[in-house]
C-alpha cells in the first residue's frame, strides 16, 4: 500500500484540527457515549438509525477525500488496509476485514473506542451497541466500491458490549 | 503566569499520534477519538429535528446535558492526568488559570477558538468563540438559525465552572448552568457562553 502519511494528514488550520482536508474534533468516550445513550433513550430505533447514518455520511465523505488524495491506492486489499489504518489512527479501534466482496462480507473488531467507552461508563448491555462502527464501515465500503450512500447495510451479530468475545459485523448490499 | 495555549496544542497533537495496541488513544486521562465535525453536527441537529417542535426544548436540554456531564467527567480526568501535570499545571497559579487551561485544551481538541473573556471567581464565566464547529456546521447545512446552536460548548462552559468553583468532584456537578446569548448560527459576530450559578436544585438539595 502507498503509506498513509499520517503526520502530513493530521494537522491544524488556524484553530481547526484537520484530517485529510476535513475538519475534525477530538472527543472522548464520555461525550461519544453520552450522545449515543441520549439518542437511544429518547428515540429508540430511530435514534440508532440516526447514529448509523451520521457515521456513514461522515465516513463516506472522509474516505472519498482520502482515496482522491492517494490515487495510487487502487487494489481492494490496499484500500481495506487503508481503512483499517485510518480507523486505528483515529483512536476508533481495530477492524479486521475478513472476507469482503462487492456484495458484502464479514468484519471483526476485537476492540473499539465505543466498546471501551460504553463498558467504562455503563457496563454490560443486553443488545449490540456499536452503531457508530456499523455506519463507519458502511460509509467506508461505499466509498471504496464507488457505490452511493445507503448501498450497504451493516448488522452487528456479536458485540463486546454484551460480553461476546468480539464484535462481528455482517455487510450486505441492499 | 499566562497559559501558553501553543504548548497545550503541541502536547495534544503529539499525544494524539500515540495509540496503544487496541487502537485506543489514551490521552489526558480519557480515551480520545478523532472524527469529523460533520458527524457531531448531523447527530445533534438531526436529533433535535426528530424530536419534533413540541420536544425541541427538551432536545436542547438533553444535548446540553450530555455535553455538561461529559465536560465535567472529561476535564476532571484531564486535570488529574500526567499530561496536565507536566504541561499545564506549571502554568497555573489560580483557579482562573485552571479555567483558562481547560479552554486551551478545548481549543487543542478542535472545538473552536475559545477565548476566556471574563471570570468573576465563583460567580460567572464568559467565553467567546469565533469559530465554533457547531455554529459553522449549522450555517453550512441549514442557513441562519432562529436560536443558538452550540449545545456542546454551552454544556462544557458550565462544566468548567462546576469543576473550579462547584466543590468536590462529583458533588459539584450542575452547580452552574450556561446560556449562549450570542451565536454565529443566528447571525451574531461570535458565539458567547455565560456560565453562572444554576437555579436548578441539585440532587442533594
Amino acid at each position: 500500500m502507498n503509506e498513509l502519511k499520517w503526520t502530513d494528514e493530521l494537522g491544524r488550520k488556524g484553530h481547526q484540527v484537520m484530517l485529510v482536508g476535513e475538519s475534525i474534533a477530538m472527543h472522548c468516550h464520555h461525550y461519544n457515549i453520552n450522545l449515543q445513550k441520549t439518542l437511544e433513550d429518547n428515540l429508540g430505533a430511530e435514534g440508532v438509525r440516526l447514529l448509523v447514518k451520521a457515521a456513514e455520511v461522515a465516513s463516506y465523505s472522509g474516505f472519498r477525500s482520502l482515496l482522491k488524495q492517494y490515487p495510487r491506492v487502487t487494489t481492494l486489499k490496499s484500500k481495506l488496509e487503508m481503512a483499517s489504518v485510518m480507523f486505528q489512527n483515529c483512536g476508533l479501534g481495530i477492524l479486521h476485514f475478513q472476507s469482503i466482496r462487492a456484495g458484502g462480507g464479514l468484519i471483526v473488531s476485537p476492540s473499539n473506542h465505543h466498546v471501551t467507552g460504553w463498558l467504562a461508563k455503563h457496563g454490560r448491555r443486553k443488545t449490540a451497541g456499536c452503531h457508530f462502527v456499523r455506519g463507519w464501515i458502511a460509509g467506508a465500503l461505499e466509498a471504496i466500491y464507488r457505490q452511493p450512500l445507503g448501498h450497504y447495510t451493516v448488522e452487528e451479530t456479536g458485540c463486546k458490549m454484551k460480553r461476546d468475545p468480539e464484535c462481528i459485523f455482517q455487510v450486505k448490499a441492499r | 503566569m499566562a497559559i501558553d495555549g501553543s504548548k497545550i496544542i503541541h502536547a495534544v497533537m503529539e499525544g494524539s499520534r500515540i495509540r496503544e495496541s487496541k487502537g485506543i488513544i489514551p490521552l489526558f486521562g480519557v480515551y480520545l477519538s478523532l472524527f469529523s465535525t460533520q458527524y457531531y453536527n448531523q447527530l445533534s441537529f438531526d436529533f433535535e429535528k426528530r424530536m419534533g417542535p413540541r420536544r425541541q426544548e427538551e432536545a436542547k436540554k438533553l444535548l446540553i446535558g450530555a455535553a455538561h456531564e461529559c465536560g465535567y467527567a472529561t476535564f476532571e480526568g484531564i486535570r488529574n492526568s500526567t499530561e496536565w501535570e507536566h504541561v499545564v499545571a506549571p502554568m497555573i497559579e489560580s483557579k482562573e488559570d485552571e479555567i483558562r487551561g481547560f479552554a486551551a485544551v478545548a481549543v487543542a481538541f478542535g472545538w473552536g477558538d475559545l477565548e476566556v473573556a471574563e471570570i468573576i471567581p465563583g460567580e460567572k464565566l464568559r467565553i467567546r468563540v469565533g469559530g465554533s464547529y457547531e455554529a459553522r456546521g449549522f450555517l453550512d447545512r441549514y442557513g441562519r438559525a432562529k436560536s443558538e446552536k452550540c449545545y456542546m460548548l454551552r454544556g462544557v462552559a458550565a462544566a468548567f465552572m462546576d469543576l473550579s468553583y462547584g466543590g468536590d468532584y462529583p458533588d459539584g456537578y450542575s452547580t452552574f448552568a450556561a446560556e449562549e446569548p450570542m451565536c454565529r448560527a443566528k447571525g451574531d459576530p461570535f458565539c458567547e457562553f455565560v456560565a453562572a450559578k444554576s437555579h436548578r436544585p441539585r440532587q442533594d438539595d
